[in-house]
């Protein structure tokens, strides 16, 4: 029974912990998300224009110029 | 005549026949050995893991080749082969190597000392991508509720008379992450290092097989054909993500930060794991350490863990009661686990507005990506157009991180 004890405490302190911490990311990775689009926002594509030069020619010579690029998404 | 007769009988002591007769155990141990090599090369069950540890059982188990690991009794004592008895940690490497073998030596080194586990870890970092997590923060949640597993595995293992150690490394399996496992099993029940990593393993790898069992006990049809784009159409994430690199190299820091002051106990595991994500979003400027990282030094470390853990399981360590028990525990703690996650999303959805298909519940704990790669695959066996990926694998990627802070808890009050 003292181990059964010891099982339920280890449960309870466990699975409160892993949620406290996880709620805590959560809530941070807002706040940082929150801070860097207030902060430095412009950044997120200034490197499309240069190098889709390069990625149609890489496209081209991996699908014999069948393929072509429609789309770049930032991610 | 007799000089010859001498020479065969030397012959025949230098082999390993003789004792292989004397101990059938090790006949039982080679089948379990070329089991595992099977399941690794032929089935493609977890092949860069399972392969080496099966190897390390076939070479352990040879009488006279001195590659099992040895042991040390609780006190820290170890039986030389000349008979005497040693505590290990009074033994220089050197002598470990010469005593007991260089298994032994790079088992006290490297695994004892807890060093390779964490260096798997940062490999694990620098080849994690956090950002679908990041763009579905939500979803997170769902990988603290599958640590359950863990915690109602230890309760089991204590009713059935395991040690309060030993519970909990049986029970860190259900967080379904085999450098935690055999991380917090090296802190709390190294002789049962072997059979923790085996089962850790075998689980992982079969994955595939597990996750279905599981949803079709659980899930009703309309619940999976739930399609999260939809559901993000009609519910869309008010919080847009401008600079996702900087957010991508702000975040390890940040978890870092907060789980060594909360959980210290974590940060070998989520520190290492963290770094080696850092050195890989921060891009060109460390574009070398993260070659390292997720390259040589993880694959060295692989193949070290992997024949240790291996050579652990010695037919005198392995067959036994306790082995069974943890089989069977491991595979419960796996699937309480995901069945967790899965109750947690089916109560989020009594509540939310915005309903969430419960294969991301599944996929809370780690085991990444195949848990998400599974979970997509039963999702579009419903609908071919309700790829969940993505989502799953928010969940997925937080299961490491909840797996590494329970195992964190379990040292903190069992180690």
């Amino acid at each position: 029974m003292e181990n059964l004890g010891l099982g339920l405490l280890l449960m309870g302190v466990g699975m409160v912990t892993v949620f406290c911490i996880l709620l805590i990311v959560i809530f941070g990775s807002r706040l940082i998300i929150a801070l860097v689009n207030k902060m430095a926002p412009a950044a997120a594509s200034s490197a499309a224009p240069d190098i889709k030069p390069v990625l149609d020619a890489a496209v081209a010579c991996l699908t014999g110029g069948k393929g072509r690029i429609t789309k770049i998404t930032e991610l | 005549m007799q000089g010859f007769s001498d020479i065969l009988q030397r012959l025949y002591e230098m082999t390993a026949i003789g004792s292989l007769g004397e101990t059938p155990a090790y006949l039982l141990m080679y089948f379990i050995a070329f089991l595992l090599l099977y399941l690794g090369i032929v089935k493609k069950y977890e092949p860069l893991l399972l392969v080496p540890i099966a190897f390390g059982v076939l070479i352990a188990n040879f009488p006279g080749g001195d590659m099992g690991v040895v042991q040390a009794d609780p006190q820290g004592f170890v039986t030389l082969p000349d008979g005497s008895r040693e505590v290990i940690w009074d033994m220089p490497l050197h002598k470990i190597a010469h005593e007991l073998g260089i298994m032994n030596y790079l088992y006290y080194a490297l695994i004892k000392t807890g060093l390779l586990p964490p260096v798997i870890f940062m490999g694990v970092g620098a080849l994690t991508d956090f950002g679908p997590m990041l763009r579905n923060l939500k979803l997170a949640i769902f990988g603290a509720a599958a640590q359950f597993g863990i915690f109602a595995v230890l309760i089991a293992s204590l009713l059935l008379g395991f040690t309060p150690q030993e519970a909990g490394s049986l029970g860190i399996i259900g967080g379904a992450d085999g450098p935690t496992a055999i991380f917090t099993t090296i802190k709390l029940a190294p002789h049962l290092l072997g059979p923790i990593a085996i089962a850790a393993y075998s689980y992982m790898a079969l994955v595939p097989v597990i996750i279905p069992l599981v949803v079709r006990l659980l899930c009703t049809k309309k619940e999976l054909c739930i399609n999260m784009k939809e559901q993000d159409r009609l519910y869309p994430e008010k919080l847009e993500i401008k600079n996702m690199r900087a957010v991508k190299i702000i975040f390890p820091i940040a978890v870092t930060t907060i789980v060594a002051l909360f959980v210290p106990t974590a940060v070998p595991l989520i520190g290492m794991l963290m770094f080696g994500n850092l050195v890989k979003e921060i891009g060109s400027d460390t574009g070398r350490l993260f070659q390292v990282a997720s390259g040589g030094l993880m694959n060295a470390a692989t193949i070290f863990l992997g024949l240790c853990v291996g050579a652990t399981m010695t037919a005198s360590a392995f067959l036994n009661l306790q082995t069974l028990g943890i089989v069977v525990g491991g595979f419960l703690a796996f699937a309480l686990s995901i069945a967790s996650g899965i109750l947690m999303v089916k109560v989020w959805n009594l509540f939310a507005r915005k309903k969430i298909n419960p294969l991301v519940g599944a996929t809370g704990l780690s085991a990444v990506p195949m848990a998400s790669r599974v979970c997509n695959g039963i999702s579009i066996k419903y609908d071919p157009k309700n790829h969940v990926l993505n989502y799953c694998m928010a969940s997925n990627i937080s299961g490491v991180i909840g797996s590494a802070v329970a195992a964190g808890v379990l040292i903190s009050f069992l180690g």
